[in-house]
């Protein structure tokens, strides 16, 4: 278990940490969310005692790690951002050092070692120098690193960063293993990882956290009220006539023009009730032709983003990386909904058409 | 400690530094043991050791101490270090004892010219092992400067330029004015190049050590809640 208390770190020119509190509960795995320079990092070294808090305290499985740093260090396997190694030690060296400097006994050193290796899948390349390995076999020794000597508190610091994605889903998928029995913080700035491996996510920015809660309610508690997503082609500009003829529409948004002759709107509505059906029917009447027409739905990276830009002005967030295969998906979810769009057309026109016969 | 001392002393040899340390080293013992020895057909090591700490310890002690800490922090390999649960003091020591085992290595094999004399004449073994251990006493006091410097900056070059200043300016002080010599840390090693052991000489170098030994690990501590 791990506590932060009014947590602050003030630099001269800038407080890097803003007075945070929050916990770590035993066999919990947590995500640290912000964007560059949120003070994720900080904050981590601050929880395994490589930098001193100005203020508050950090108590790790009962030890302050400012008062006795000796325990409460030995319950800590911290991976550094960047993965610092000894590039000129091979990969067993590096983690039989690692246990040295635990003080991991004698007798079980050379079991642990072994047992490492085998879990992080470095048994092949145990007797290359570091200096020679690739990206993800560096980020692998530096979590074996982190995992020498069984402590019960892991930190993690953007574990995932630089790998392909074969590498981020084995890395994912081991850090998942070890949360079954070991506490586990890991910081990110994507997202898509942190709903995947994370039972909680605490959002930092600018050295303040903005939410903490499971990813599911993060989503839900940011989600926009019933809104959706249309592109129309509105040569009379008869969409601000469209909130007095649908009762229900409580706001409509301009997003963009597409410079094709169609334009993006948001169409809010407050109740529960889904406009897409009345916007199909009111709207070609209006002479307002519908190109695309889709419910907006939230994500995380939704709710990240809302959470950031309520708490400042100006973030800068980075374009979260993407798995394929969820681009893909997208892709054919639009494709689908397009397909879907088109036939509701032809049926529009072709009743349209009867009414005009009768 | 000792797990730190152990990996340091490793490090040493598997980066070219330790060799380069050992083999410039018996270099200038051989320029000098030729100058010092043969040339004048004198059967005393004394001179020999004097001259080698003089002029040798000038380049090997900033050769084998500026990456001490310069280079952890640089490549990062620090936080690992530092947020393991040894003591930092212990941590000071193994990087301090590994630089001094490596001299005492070099100094092991500096019993060569020791074993060539014997061929003429034997000199006193005692005084030699006298000079050795005098040797690694004043080694030990440069090595733990050399430590300091390497603890203030994350630039290597820096660190060793600030030992190699420290190293030569003594040389010049005197002339400015004579009790300037004092900070000669070749004023300690008078007597031992003599074959005497000297309190006065040992307690100078062990003190120096303890002084700059401590601002280092006082360093390492600030650093924790300066960064």
């Amino acid at each position: 278990m791990i506590e932060i208390k009014n947590v602050t770190k003030r630099y001269p020119n800038i407080t890097a940490v803003d007075n945070i509190n929050f916990e770590v509960k035993d066999g919990e795995i947590v995500g640290f969310l912000g964007p560059n320079g949120a003070g994720k990092s900080t904050t981590m070294n601050m929880i395994t005692g490589f930098i001193e808090p100005t203020e508050g305290q950090i108590i790790v499985n009962g030890y302050d790690i400012s008062k006795k740093p000796k325990k409460a260090k030995k319950q800590i396997g911290y991976m550094p951002e960047g993965t610092p190694l000894y590039m000129e030690l091979t990969v067993k060296e590096f983690i039989k050092y690692m246990a040295e400097l635990k003080s991991v006994k004698h007798k079980q050193m050379k079991e642990m070692i072994n047992k490492i290796i085998e879990q992080t899948g470095l048994k092949e390349v145990e007797n290359k120098l570091i200096r020679n390995l690739s990206r993800g076999y560096k980020q692998r020794v530096s979590l074996a690193g982190a995992l020498v000597g069984n402590p019960d508190v892991i930190v993690l610091d953007e574990p995932t960063v630089g790998l392909d994605p074969k590498q981020i889903t084995e890395i994912r998928s081991l850090i998942k293993e070890l949360g079954k029995n070991h506490t586990v913080i890991l910081s990110s700035h994507i997202l898509p990882e942190v709903s995947q491996i994370c039972e909680r996510v605490v959002i930092i920015n600018h050295g303040k956290i903005v939410a903490i809660d499971t990813p599911e309610k993060l989503e839900s508690k940011t989600k926009e009220k019933n809104a959706i997503l249309v592109t129309v082609e509105d040569q009379k500009e008869n969409m601000k006539n469209i909130k007095e003829l649908i009762k229900e529409i409580e706001e409509i948004k301009f997003i963009k023009d597409n410079q094709d002759g169609t334009k993006q709107y948001e169409i809010i509505s407050n109740e529960n009730v889904d406009l897409r059906k009345k916007l199909f029917e009111i709207l070609p009447k209006q002479e307002i032709t519908i190109f695309e027409l889709k419910k907006s739905e939230s994500t995380l990276e939704d709710a990240f983003i809302k959470l950031i830009d309520n708490a400042t002005e100006e973030v800068i967030s980075e374009e979260p990386v993407k798995d394929k295969e969820k681009i893909k998906k997208e892709k054919e979810e639009k494709k689908q909904e397009k397909a879907k769009q088109k036939k509701m057309k032809k049926e529009e026109k072709e009743n349209r058409k009867k009414g005009g016969e009768k | 400690m000792w797990a730190v001392l152990k990996k340091e002393l490793k490090s040493y040899f598997l980066s070219p530094i330790g060799y380069v340390a050992i083999g410039l080293f018996l270099l200038i013992f051989s320029l000098f043991f030729y100058l010092t020895t043969i040339e004048q057909r004198a059967i005393d090591l004394g001179n020999l050791y004097f001259n080698t700490a003089r002029y040798g310890l000038l380049i090997i002690v900033p050769i084998i101490t500026m990456r001490m800490f310069a280079e952890e922090r640089k490549n990062g390999t620090e936080q690992l270090l530092l947020t393991s649960p040894k003591s930092i003091t212990g941590i000071v020591f193994g990087k301090l004892l590994a630089a001094v085992g490596l001299i005492a290595i070099t100094l092991v094999i500096s019993l060569m010219y020791y074993i060539i004399l014997c061929f003429f004449q034997a000199p006193n073994i005692t005084s030699v092992l006298v000079m050795m251990l005098g040797f690694l006493l004043l080694s030990m006091a440069a090595i733990s400067f050399g430590m300091f410097a390497s603890s203030i900056t994350e630039n290597q070059i820096i660190a060793a330029i600030i030992t190699i200043v420290f190293l030569v300016i003594p040389w010049f002080l005197p002339n400015l004015n004579e009790s300037f010599s004092i900070i000669d840390l070749m004023s300690s090693y008078q007597k031992f190049p003599a074959g005497i052991i000297s309190i006065k000489e040992v307690v100078n170098l062990l003190s120096f050590s303890a002084v700059f030994i401590l601002i280092t690990i006082i360093i390492m501590q600030r650093r924790k809640s300066v960064k």
